[in-house]
């Protein structure tokens, strides 16, 4: 019953994202929901890791940059077709999960937390310092489009995003994503039940990982830039504040979330400087009034019936 | 050689009053304080208000702004993280929560471009055949002084035994009469002065501008994961490995490469000795 239901709230809001764009017909809201939809990715695919098993990733920023860097350099450096991009730059965020996850994910203790965010921090600055290769400051540009017109490169990065989005919700109501909700809750309880607790932990940052980078390779097709920003906290920590606005855990809250956010962002848009101040001061409040986030307790409450 | 050995004692100092802070308050409280870079980068912009703005002497400026920054450390242990110190994620997101809002504040009030810092000693020293700034002589002591009285100040007076009794058992602590709460926003409010200090000295010659604290803080982390977490020698010897290290490699390699060093280190020490150097299960 909660299954029907939550499939017919899914088809909703997927049918209003497809539909917008034309009935408004304007250009900007295409690009403001672009971006929306690509955010909505990032803040599932976090989700889908730190949400489900507690491990937050505060270094996310990496795998999105890893993903857009290496679209980016396909495209100017190699000429490939822009295609190879997409799977590239899933590759290569998922190369560094491995790299990061390996020394830190078997640990007890904030490592995971602190690693992560050395990692991306530290990778903002060879950016920079190695701007020969890199762009420095500017980053890449003149990356080639997928898509000729922008509205038909929205419908991709929708159709992409649900069909990720999808995947991660199903894979986290199955039993595999039953054993990733148990570790949050006791690990020494699922080591002592013969679960390979780091195993499970590390497959699931390189899913989170894979599609962050697909995340990153979109954004840098929709760009046709990059720039080092993308591997900033920043990055992180707007994502980490969609998903406490979606509600930790569901997934699909978080894709609420970073729509909601965007969005209600761009009724700000006259105060530009003032957006990450606000993003904070949001999530501050969210942890003191809201812990549960917003979104998905509420599409709870709609849809009736227990469940995620 | 005498280069290497001088300004990697100067970058050691900074960075161990920087890293020693944020192991105490971990050891102690069990906080994994985020903000603990906006922390450093408020104690420029405090000394900068207070001297280039405000006209205070130097002398005067810099104490003070070291103390607004220990206040403000004691606020936001009392405001945002007791509230949830029950949940070590909900301290990590309100602290990183806290220093973006920091970074922001600063961004609006001040704008990105860089600040100058003025300095207490403006001439250089010759020591052998090495010319180097007084102001990076004077941080290096004034760390040392200041890293020797913390030591005595936690292992010699009644507040530090009680530091010690906290960061045993706070509950057990508690019973026999010791304000664990008092006791963490005034640990708070010190690792925040030593992060204002280091900030104070080394302003002079680094750069000051709102994303300052980013990088240091991620050296502490890296130093305090060498050193292991909640131990002060053990970040003291850390800081010195790494302030030598990426001294080295910057005077042998390029200085591109330092920013690694720090990356490099803590992944062979979760590799190798996940506890860090001095790592045990007690905080000191």
């Amino acid at each position: 019953m909660t299954v029907r239901r939550d499939l017919v709230g899914a088809v909703l809001a997927v049918s209003i994202l497809a539909v917008a764009p034309p009935l408004v017909g304007s250009s900007y809201l295409v690009g403001v929901l672009t971006v929306a939809v690509i955010y909505g990715l990032w803040a599932a695919s976090w989700d889908f890791m730190s949400g489900l098993t507690g491990r937050e990733n505060f270094g996310f920023a990496l795998f999105i940059g890893a993903g857009a860097y290496t679209a980016g350099f396909l495209d100017t450096l190699a000429h490939l077709s822009p295609w190879w991009g997409l799977a590239a730059g899933m590759a290569a965020a998922a190369l560094f999960s491995l790299l990061l996850g390996f020394p830190t994910l078997r640990l007890k203790g904030p490592y995971f937390a602190l690693a992560m965010l050395s990692a991306s921090a530290i990778m903002q600055r060879l950016m920079l310092i190695f701007w020969e290769t890199t762009g420095g400051e500017e980053g890449l540009y003149g990356i080639a489009p997928l898509f000729s017109s922008p509205l038909a490169y929205y419908y991709f990065v929708l159709a992409a995003t649900v069909a990720s989005v999808a995947f991660l919700v199903m894979l986290a109501r199955s039993p595999w994503g039953l054993i990733l909700r148990a570790i949050r809750g006791d690990e020494a309880t699922c080591l002592a039940a013969g679960i390979d607790v780091t195993f499970y932990k590390m497959v699931s940052l390189i899913i989170s990982a894979a599609f962050g980078g697909l995340g990153g390779a979109l954004y840098a097709h929709y760009q046709l830039q990059v720039s080092p920003q993308l591997f900033s906290v920043v990055t992180t920590i707007t994502v980490i504040i969609m998903v406490y606005v979606g509600g930790m855990g569901s997934i699909y809250g978080a894709l609420g979330g970073a729509l909601l956010l965007t969005l209600l962002t761009e009724l700000l848009r006259d105060f530009g400087q003032w957006r990450l101040l606000v993003y904070s001061l949001t999530l501050i409040l969210i942890l003191f009034f809201l812990p549960g986030g917003l979104v998905a307790p509420l599409w709870r409450r709609l849809r009736g019936g227990g469940g995620r | 050689m005498l280069e290497i050995l001088l300004y990697g004692a100067v970058t050691s100092a900074i960075y161990a009053l920087l890293a020693v802070g944020f192991t105490l308050i971990f050891g102690v409280a069990r906080i994994l304080n985020l903000a603990h870079g906006s922390f450093y980068a408020l104690g420029a912009y405090a000394t900068y208000v207070l001297s280039s703005t405000l006209h205070l002497p130097l002398a005067l400026a810099a104490p003070l702004a070291v103390l607004c920054v220990a206040g403000f450390g004691v606020l936001l242990e009392r405001v945002l993280v007791r509230p949830l110190r029950g949940s070590q994620i909900g301290v990590l997101m309100i602290t990183l929560a806290a220093s973006l809002v920091v970074e922001q504040v600063l961004l609006i009030t001040f704008g990105s471009e860089y600040r100058n810092v003025p300095s207490f000693i403006d001439g250089k020293v010759a020591i052998g055949h090495v010319d180097i700034g007084g102001q990076r002589l004077l941080t290096l002591g004034v760390a040392v002084v200041a890293l020797g009285a913390l030591l005595l100040l936690i292992h010699r007076t009644r507040f530090g035994a009680a530091i010690l009794a906290v960061s045993q058992d706070p509950e057990a602590a508690q019973y026999l009469g010791i304000p664990a709460d008092r006791v963490f926003a005034q640990v708070m409010g010190l690792s925040a002065g030593l992060a204002a200090l280091a900030a104070v000295l080394a302003a002079p010659f680094l750069t000051v501008q709102p994303g300052m604290g980013l990088l240091p803080m991620v050296k502490a982390f890296a130093i305090v994961i060498v050193g292991g977490l909640g131990s002060i020698p053990g970040s003291i010897l850390g800081a010195l490995l790494l302030g030598y290290s990426e001294t080295i490699v910057a005077y042998l390699v390029s200085t591109s490469w330092t920013e690694l060093v720090s990356l490099v280190a803590v992944l062979f020490t979760l590799v190798l000795r996940p506890a860090g150097l001095f790592g045990k299960r007690a905080a000191f």
